[in-house]
């Protein structure tokens, strides 16, 4: 009896009580615009424009994107503003490219846009980050005929491939830990636009929260490989050793890479063992009709050698001299290092660095032709 | 399902009840806490358990002296009815903000993260009603929810790999690079990530192999111990110093770094699943209050205490107070947490002086 009278009380108050729930705002699928792309352009030290590409799915619209662009000083305030013009709620949780324009790089502060992303629990970590030349506002607004659209485009450049692999494919996470972490200096791949298509040029390097330089994507390879990476793009070599000009063509390479330093910090030696194995895939030049047997592959390879490590020396060289260590050579000091490692030491130690390289090639074949 | 009469925990109970409960939301901030260290924190989850293997050896040494009475009879025996009671409310007391504290992070953790758009207050009780579920089935029913939980979620440090994969193994060097105040901070803010063993001394009349629960219950903390060391040590090859410092909840940045082309966010699935481990660690906290409960009322057996409790957590967790306060109250009952994994040595002292008059 007492049950029963318990049952209907509680099933009123339970009844009576949904009067009070609040209504909840659920936007339904179809109205969230899911942000693949970001872009900022430097306008000055309080101002950047802010470019977002949400892609478009309506089989009525023209376009199968649509971008919005607007002026402010904060990303989430830019956010806000674009609201006001999308006819969709904004979200982030498919980002996949932020891009930020040279200037920016170079002036503004790339690491408080990153780490406001980063902070952000939407936010994947699939996120490559990237730097553009000039305007990047103009890369997502351009048109590109042949590809489906801006967002698989620029996703699928940006992403790890055997013959891009100079590309340190810097994604939020990377680029959050090398900028924060005092012994390596952050890198980011460098796409410019010419006409319709987008090319990776080359990899800006970062010196502190500023880009510093552009580098070439050979000497971007050399980074990569330092850096530990085990599959490497192919690496194209002009020979110069006694056999007239050659041009020497490596494809394939598995590379393995080991660093050895004196532990000191007065003077600091390192000696860097680089092992490289791959595939000839083509070469050009006097000894052509000679590279048939094992001995004249070897002398190749000792070639080879001599000019990898006298390349690799001279990049390490002129990074030295400006002070930025993208490789994170200065990491093998600071293992040893008892105390607070600061950038600082961190500069200091790249510019008195003395470094040896070591490169043993081998050519494990020369294609199935004889 | 089993009532607890008599002895009911047998040797695993008795190793995944200690594994489990100290494996809650505190592992999930542990790098985070133990970044004053930087890099060389790698390695203090190893003495934790060395600290927690002395503190433990403390507590089963005292159960065994009183191998029919838990913490609460132990401590009217040996301070006398009146101080012996007034510990034991503020002993109540403890464990339940400490249970509010873990729930509210966990769901602040939720909230942050997972459900943006929505108020916890679902999602509190139905974790309620489940606690309350499995606390009326006994220390048995928990004992048997902490072995499930440990198989299915042991499965959540494979989506550590890519972590380990992109992670530097060079910031392990150099070894014992600090400071001893930075040592002093980093124990102090990461101990209370593995609390929990010591509830020992509240379900040690109810094991059966009451010789061999030390060496069990060190089997379950070691198996933490040796969690928590994976983590922090796959957390330092991961992070620079300055995430570990920033990032609050880095297992689940950890989880991120995971690559699968269906799946967006493994953290949320990591998320999600932590919900055991959470209930696992509540239920034998609120299971202890509730005993504690029991010895304040004349008539025994009695169910509503539950559900008092139950209420309390709730208001505890949605309370109108500021952030501020909440967090200072959780800290507070953090503290209180060291100074009863340190109670037992106190107790042991007063024993070794009042031997003569308390010979059970």
């Amino acid at each position: 009896m007492k049950n029963k009278h318990l049952c209907i009380i509680s099933f009123l108050i339970f009844v009576l009580l949904t009067g009070c729930s609040k209504k909840e705002l659920k936007v339904p699928l179809e109205d969230v615009g899911m942000v693949d792309s970001m872009a900022f352009d430097y306008i000055d030290e309080n101002q950047m424009r802010l470019t977002v590409a949400i892609p478009q799915y309506s089989p009525d619209a023209e376009k199968d994107t649509q971008t919005f662009s607007i002026t402010t000083d904060l990303v989430s305030s830019g956010i806000v503003e674009i609201e006001k013009q999308s006819d969709k709620k904004i979200v982030f949780n498919q980002l996949r490219v932020v891009l930020v324009n040279e200037d920016f790089a170079r002036k503004g502060n790339v690491r408080k846009i990153v780490q406001h992303l980063y902070r952000n629990a939407e936010v994947g970590n699939k996120v490559l980050i990237a730097v553009v030349k000039d305007n990047a506002e103009a890369i997502l607004k351009g048109d590109y005929p042949d590809k489906p659209s801006i967002n698989f485009y620029l996703n699928n450049l940006l992403e790890p491939s055997i013959n891009t692999a100079f590309n340190p494919n810097t994604n939020i996470h990377d680029f959050m830990y090398s900028i924060t972490n005092p012994v390596v200096d952050t890198v980011l791949p460098y796409v410019e636009k010419r006409g319709e298509k987008l090319e990776i040029k080359g990899v800006a390097i970062f010196k502190g929260n500023q880009m510093h330089e552009l580098i070439k994507p050979e000497e971007a390879l050399v980074i990569q490989a330092l850096s530990g990476q085990k599959n490497l793009a192919p690496l194209h070599l002009d020979l110069n050793a006694g056999h007239g000009e050659e041009k020497v063509m490596i494809d394939l390479i598995e590379s393995s890479v080991k660093k050895e330093s004196n532990k000191n910090m007065e003077s600091p030696k390192l000696t860097i063992f680089l092992k490289i194995k791959g595939t000839l895939s083509e070469y050009k030049g006097e000894r052509e009709s000679h590279l048939f047997t094992v001995e004249s592959i070897s002398d190749l390879e000792k070639d080879v050698n001599k000019q990898l490590e006298q390349d690799i020396s001279e990049f390490l060289a002129r990074l030295n001299k400006t002070e930025v260590d993208p490789a994170g050579l200065s990491e093998e000091f600071r293992m040893y290092h008892h105390g607070k490692w600061t950038s600082k030491k961190t500069r200091e130690l790249i510019r008195k660095l003395d470094v040896k390289v070591h490169v043993e090639t081998s050519i494990i074949s020369t294609g199935t032709l004889k | 399902m089993n009532t607890t009469k008599g002895k009911v925990l047998n040797r695993y109970h008795v190793i995944f009840l200690a594994q489990s409960i100290m494996i809650g939301t505190g592992i999930l901030s542990l790098p985070q806490k133990l970044s004053p260290m930087g890099y060389t924190q790698s390695f203090m989850p190893l003495l934790f358990g060395v600290i927690a293997s002395l503190t433990l050896f403390a507590m089963v040494w005292l159960c065994s002296k009183f191998p029919n009475d838990d913490l609460f009879r132990m401590n009217e025996i040996l301070l006398g009815k009146w101080l012996g009671k007034f510990i034991n409310l503020l002993v109540i007391i403890q464990f339940i903000v400490f249970s509010a504290g873990i729930i509210s992070n966990y769901m602040h953790l939720i909230q942050s993260t997972a459900l943006q758009e929505q108020t916890i207050t679902m999602p509190v009780l139905c974790f309620l009603l489940l606690l309350i579920y499995i606390v009326s089935g006994g220390i048995k029913s928990i004992a048997r929810f902490c072995i499930m939980t440990f198989f299915i979620t042991i499965g959540l440090f494979y989506f550590t790999r890519w972590a380990i994969e992109k992670g530097d193994p060079s910031h392990f060097l150099p070894l014992f690079n600090f400071t001893p105040k930075e040592f002093y901070e980093a124990l102090k803010q990461g101990y209370f990530s593995i609390l929990g063993y010591e509830l020992i001394l509240f379900y040690f009349p109810y094991i059966i192999d009451q010789k061999k629960a030390f060496r069990h219950s060190l089997i379950g903390i070691w198996i933490s111990i040796f969690l928590c060391f994976i983590t922090t040590a796959i957390s330092v090859m991961y992070y620079s110093e300055w995430q570990l410092k920033n990032v609050e909840f880095s297992v689940l940045n950890l989880f991120k770094a995971g690559e699968f082309t269906f799946i967006e966010r493994i953290d949320i699935i990591g998320i999600t699943l932590w919900v055991f481990l959470i209930l696992s660690s509540i239920t034998a906290y609120v299971w202890c209050a509730k005993r504690g409960m029991d010895t304040f009322l004349k008539k025994k057996k009695q169910s509503y205490q539950l559900y008092i409790i139950a209420l309390i957590i709730f208001f505890i967790v949605k309370m109108p107070f500021s952030r501020e306060f909440q967090e200072k109250l959780f800290m507070a009952s953090n503290y209180v947490g060291y100074v009863l994994v340190s109670w037992p040595v106190f107790l042991i002292l007063i024993y070794v002086i009042r031997k003569k008059q308390v010979q059970v």
